[in-house]
């Protein structure tokens, strides 16, 4: 689903190109769980964004679901975010001024989702988070174990193939964490849904199949979990 | 499933979930607003303040513009207009209103293309009232009743009520009156056949007039405005002796076909020639219509055209030139508080933008989303300021002498087509930026964090508000400039005494004004051809020493100039014991002397006059007096005495006391008045409210740019209150790091003051020249004026770094005195 050939991403400073990546090539397929894990300012956070398109690679190729990634249009791409990728952040991300309901219902409106089906899709949702007495509330009236799972509720509220979560844990306490992983673990195997996810944590990385060990821009290994 | 059915379905779809989304966005516009309540209060209500401003001026220019449009067949009537010098300010020659009533003959007898033709009274300012008396009733004053010859109706089609237009003014001693007049004096019912007296001046036996129609008054405002068109029969005839003229206005109606560029031809060319053939009658040497640059002018108005375009009178459109530019500059000021006030908040919103960028929104749907918020705001002002007109008119009304409505405007359609105009521009300009701005976010920034350092927009930002402030200096300075010029015109010494001085409008009735000189109290009675209010300019030539002198004459009776109290610079005024002061001898003002001659007392000069020379010898030179407004230079003058005290048109009578109860004297003087002409009221202006009425249009200028720069400099404040307000609080961290690092309050408040009080600086060094140059341009409009002061210059400038200080460190001490702990805790 996702091929990467040699990508590299450099930032020029004063004629010195500082090199965030070197070289990654790698594939991820359908229904994968991978995690990446390395140093901090290793480059873990863009590689994620070139993954999610959210930056461009200086350098490499980059197919998604076949689709060369770097030739693709604005409203393409767009096109991609809508009905394929779910974003999670480790800052959360909800819309302060949006109510729970409101937050997941937001993609499906981009989306053009049918008022029936998006309110049974977000009940659906609610329920399955355990959030339905907390749909009128809005973010800052919620933990924030519980502002991810509206997060997560958010990104899969589109049905997406993928999704990309950056430290999706890291401002959560050990119980939480657990928790958002086990629901990882669910929707990669219940749901075949295919996950990216940038950790810290030995453990977390423990849930997925999968994981790459990045060090100066650099896959330093690639190894199957279990 | 039929294709046709799905696509209909997958349609509904679509517009179903636009309208979600616009509901989701709505609401959260309006959570927004909640959450920034103050700053929406100060977007919304300036907003709503610039454009009560900017509607206002709407209102006047539709009212203006609306002049003589009550009838779409209007489009056929011309003033004419004829090029003379009689009656000029200046007494040089003009193209004016008034035309020798012979014009109307002319044009209805030669000019093809003409249906009906039409002489009527002109506008006099200060002689329009009729008395007016039905039955033994007391007599009422009623205003603006003319007189015109039978045509009248036949060129403008009002809409009879009662009578018609064909037999109206059939019979000479009928009257038409505008309904607005007959339900004053009659009430309601039938009028036709009743009689009223009108009564032109105190000595006139008065006119019984027959009531022939009732017209209804139209909805936009007249040119040639009336309350009453009577036929007295005056205006039937042309003087019998080809030397006299009388003058009046003419109306012509022209046939549909009719071409203005032809008509003007035929015109010309009518003219010309009977001027050649009257030239003899009148024993004028045709040629002489050519002289020294002058030349023979008759030419056609389209009605559309008068009221912007009067002669002697700049046009409203001129006038309203600077009330237009700062009403935009009002508006623009809430709006650079919009946009600067949007731009700063959008940080709030950054995290919006870039979660709905990788949800899948399109740029387009951003920007869409952030007018909504915009149009919503400027809506809500729009509201507001149609609330504030609503409040506002009747005082704006009484205030500034017009008559605006807004929703019982005859052009309302046309009104709110505009304003839905304004309010798309307003929510564009206000909007367009922000949005644009907004939806260019980068996701992948925003979401890391780093979003604050979007240099572009700090960069407009500060342009804005140092534009706001080259707005708010200038009007600083324009109003002090102003204040300044104001008093010295207040203060200034008129040359004559205007306090204890009435001028009753009268001619000189020897009688009346022995009766009048004998009320204890009364010091001079006297008449003259010009005093302030009511000047009557009449050109003369002398000759002096072989050179030709073109003066103004003042014909005065005896008295005149010592009730006026001018100042007498060189030998004396006229008196009583010297006989041939009725006779040859004149007083001349200072900038007639100039011109004749350093030292003319006991001087003579020559007036040739055809065949015959008559002699006249100076015998004094006043100081310059004014009598009219003070954009004008005083006239050269000279002022001469006639056996008859003034001629009888003057209508100056005036009254000079010499005590301090001048109400029971003015009580005494109307009782004496009214012995002497019952059926007709005294009417009469004190000097000094004359003097007033010169510097009232100037006063009320003043008044609206006090009252718009308060405005504009008071939201330019409020933009910069909330607009520093926003730094602070981004600044919070900052601010924090620094506190623990050991700033004092004071080097916080600073820090936040340098960044404004540059902005405030520059803007003082671009408003200097600004100001500078709009203000000269405004004194250059006065003859007499101060000259250019610079304190204001120094003045605004204080001012404004005082206040912009002031309310910058509001918010920088706030920031400073807050604990860095909670700052840094919360990040
Ligand atoms: N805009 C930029 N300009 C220059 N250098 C940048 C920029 N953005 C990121 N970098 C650099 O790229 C490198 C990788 O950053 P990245 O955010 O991918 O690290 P990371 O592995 O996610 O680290 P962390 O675990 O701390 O989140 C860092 O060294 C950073 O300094
Ligand atoms: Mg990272």
């Amino acid at each position: 689903m996702i091929q990467l050939n040699n990508i590299e991403k450099y930032y020029a400073n004063k004629g010195v190109k500082n090199y965030v990546l070197r070289l990654v090539t790698t594939t991820i397929n359908q229904g994968e769980f991978v995690s990446i894990m390395g140093p901090s300012g290793a480059g873990k956070s863009t590689l994620l964004n070139i993954i999610g398109m959210l930056e461009e690679p200086t350098y490499g190729s980059y197919e998604f679901l076949g689709e060369d990634v770097t030739a693709l249009n604005e409203r393409k791409r767009i096109e991609l975010y809508r009905n394929h990728i779910g974003f999670v952040f480790q800052a959360y991300h909800l819309i302060d001024e949006m109510t729970v309901y409101e937050n997941i219902e937001a993609p499906l409106l981009y989306k053009k989702v049918g008022g029936a089906e998006r309110a049974s899709r977000i009940a659906d949702l609610l329920d399955r988070f355990n959030m339905v007495a907390k749909k009128d509330l809005f973010p800052n009236q919620l933990s924030g174990g519980q502002q991810q799972l509206v997060g997560i509720a958010r990104a899969l509220a589109a049905q997406p193939s993928i999704i990309l979560a950056d430290e999706p844990t890291g401002n959560l306490q050990s119980a939480q964490a657990e928790e958002i992983m086990e629901l990882f673990k669910k929707l990669n195997q219940e749901d075949g849904i295919t996950i990216i996810q940038v950790t810290h944590s030995e453990k977390n990385a423990q849930y997925g199949n999968r994981i790459l060990h990045i060090a100066d821009g650099v896959v330093k290994e690639d190894v199957l979990v279990g | 499933m039929v294709p046709g059915v799905m696509l209909t379905l997958s349609a509904k779809r679509f517009t179903l979930n636009l309208i979600n989304m616009f509901k989701l966005n709505l609401k959260i516009a309006l959570r927004n607003l909640f959450k920034n309540k103050i700053y929406a209060a100060i977007n919304i209500g300036g907003l709503g303040i610039g454009l009560t401003a900017f509607v206002l001026m709407l209102l006047y220019i539709n009212h203006e513009e609306s002049y003589d449009t009550w009838d779409p067949a209007l489009k056929n009537v011309y003033q004419i207009r004829e090029r003379h010098n009689f009656f000029t300010p200046d007494n040089k020659e003009h193209l004016q209103e008034s035309n020798e009533s012979r014009v109307a003959n002319l044009i209805r007898q030669k000019v093809p293309q003409v249906i009906a033709v039409t002489k009527v009274d002109p506008d006099w300012d200060f002689r329009t009232g009729n008395s007016v008396k039905i039955g033994n009733a007391d007599p009422i004053t009623v205003y603006r009743m003319k007189d015109a010859d039978s045509s009248f109706f036949h060129v403008f089609k009002y809409k009879f009520l009662q009578g018609s237009e064909n037999n109206a003014l059939k019979a000479p001693k009928s009257v038409v009156l505008k309904q607005s007049l007959a339900r004053k004096i009659f009430g309601e019912g039938n009028m036709l056949g009743k009689v009223i007296k009108v009564v032109a001046w105190q000595g006139d036996e008065g006119t019984d007039l027959t009531v022939t129609g009732v017209i209804e008054d139209p909805e936009t405002p007249e040119t040639a405005g009336f309350t009453a068109i009577m036929r007295t029969g005056n205006k039937d005839k042309d003087p019998d002796n080809p030397t006299n003229s009388n003058y009046c206005q003419v109306y012509a109606r022209v046939n549909e076909e009719a071409d203005p560029e032809l008509l003007n031809q035929t015109l010309k060319k009518v003219y010309v020639d009977y001027k050649k053939s009257t030239a003899p009658l009148r024993k004028i040497d045709y040629k002489s219509y050519f002289a020294n640059g002058k030349y023979l002018q008759l030419k056609a108005i389209p009605l559309a055209e008068v009221h912007g375009n009067r002669p002697f009178e700049i046009s409203w459109l001129e006038k309203l030139k600077p009330v237009i530019a700062i009403c935009v500059f009002l508006l623009l000021v809430s709006i650079i508080n919009f946009v600067n006030l949007a731009t700063a908040q959008s940080v709030q919103r950054a995290k919006e933008v870039g979660v709905k960028k990788v949800m899948g929104a399109y740029k387009q749907q951003l920007i869409g989303q952030f007018l909504l918020e915009c149009a919503l705001q400027s809506m809500v002002a729009l509201f507001l300021s149609v609330i504030l007109i609503e409040v506002l008119l009747p005082w704006f009304n009484t205030q500034f002498h017009v008559e605006l409505s807004f929703w019982h405007n005859a052009n309302l359609f046309n009104i709110l087509l505009q304003l839905l105009g304004l309010f798309t521009l307003v929510t564009l300009l206000a909007g367009f930026y922000p949005a644009w701005i907004l939806s260019n976010y980068n996701p992948a920034s925003v979401l890391k964090g780093n979003y604050s350092g979007s240099l572009k927009g700090i960069i407009l930002r500060n342009v804005l508000v140092v534009f706001q402030f080259i707005i708010s200096v200038t009007f600083i300075i324009a109003i002090s400039v102003m204040h300044l010029q104001t008093n010295y015109l207040y203060n200034k010494d008129l040359g004559f005494e205007r306090s204890n001085l009435i001028n009753i409008r009268s001619g000189y009735d020897q009688n009346l004004a022995e009766k009048i000189k004998r009320i204890p109290g009364v010091q001079y009675v006297a008449t003259t051809t010009q005093v302030m209010g009511n000047a009557f300019n009449v050109p003369e030539e002398i000759e002096y020493n072989g050179n030709k002198i073109s003066l103004n004459t003042v014909t005065i009776s005896m008295d005149a100039l010592s009730a006026l109290g001018v100042k007498l610079l060189k030998g004396r005024v006229f008196s009583k014991e010297y006989k041939q002061d009725t006779v040859n001898t004149v007083v001349l003002n200072e900038a007639a002397a100039k011109l004749i001659d350093k030292n003319p007392v006991g001087k003579s000069y020559k007036i040739i006059d055809q065949d015959r020379t008559f002699n006249f010898q100076i015998i004094g030179v006043i100081r310059n007096y004014h009598n009219e407004g003070f954009d004008k230079e005083v006239l050269p003058t000279l002022y001469k005495v006639t056996h008859l005290g003034g001629t009888s048109s003057t209508n100056n009578l005036i009254v000079r006391l010499n005590s301090d109860k001048s109400a029971a004297i003015i009580e005494k003087i109307k009782a004496e008045w009214k012995h002497a002409y019952p059926d007709f009221p005294m009417e009469y202006t004190t000097l000094d409210s004359a003097f007033d009425k010169v510097l009232e249009n100037n006063r009320l200028f003043i008044n609206m740019i006090m009252l718009f720069s308060t405005v504009s400099v008071s939201l330019s404040l409020l933009g910069l209150f909330a607009l520093s307000t926003f730094v602070a609080k981004r600044r919070t961290k900052e601010i924090a790091m620094r506190k623990i690092l050991g700033a004092s309050n004071v080097q916080i408040v600073n820090l936040l003051n340098k960044t404004f009080l540059v902005l405030v600086i520059i803007a003082n060094l671009i408003s200097w020249p600004v100001a500078y140059i709009v203000v000269k341009k405004w004194l250059n409009g006065f003859a007499y004026r101060i000259d250019l002061p610079l304190y204001p210059f120094f003045l605004a400038t204080v001012i404004s770094i005082i206040i912009a200080v002031l309310t910058v460190s509001i918010q920088a001490r706030r920031a400073a005195l807050a604990n860095p702990v909670n700052a840094l805790k919360y990040e």
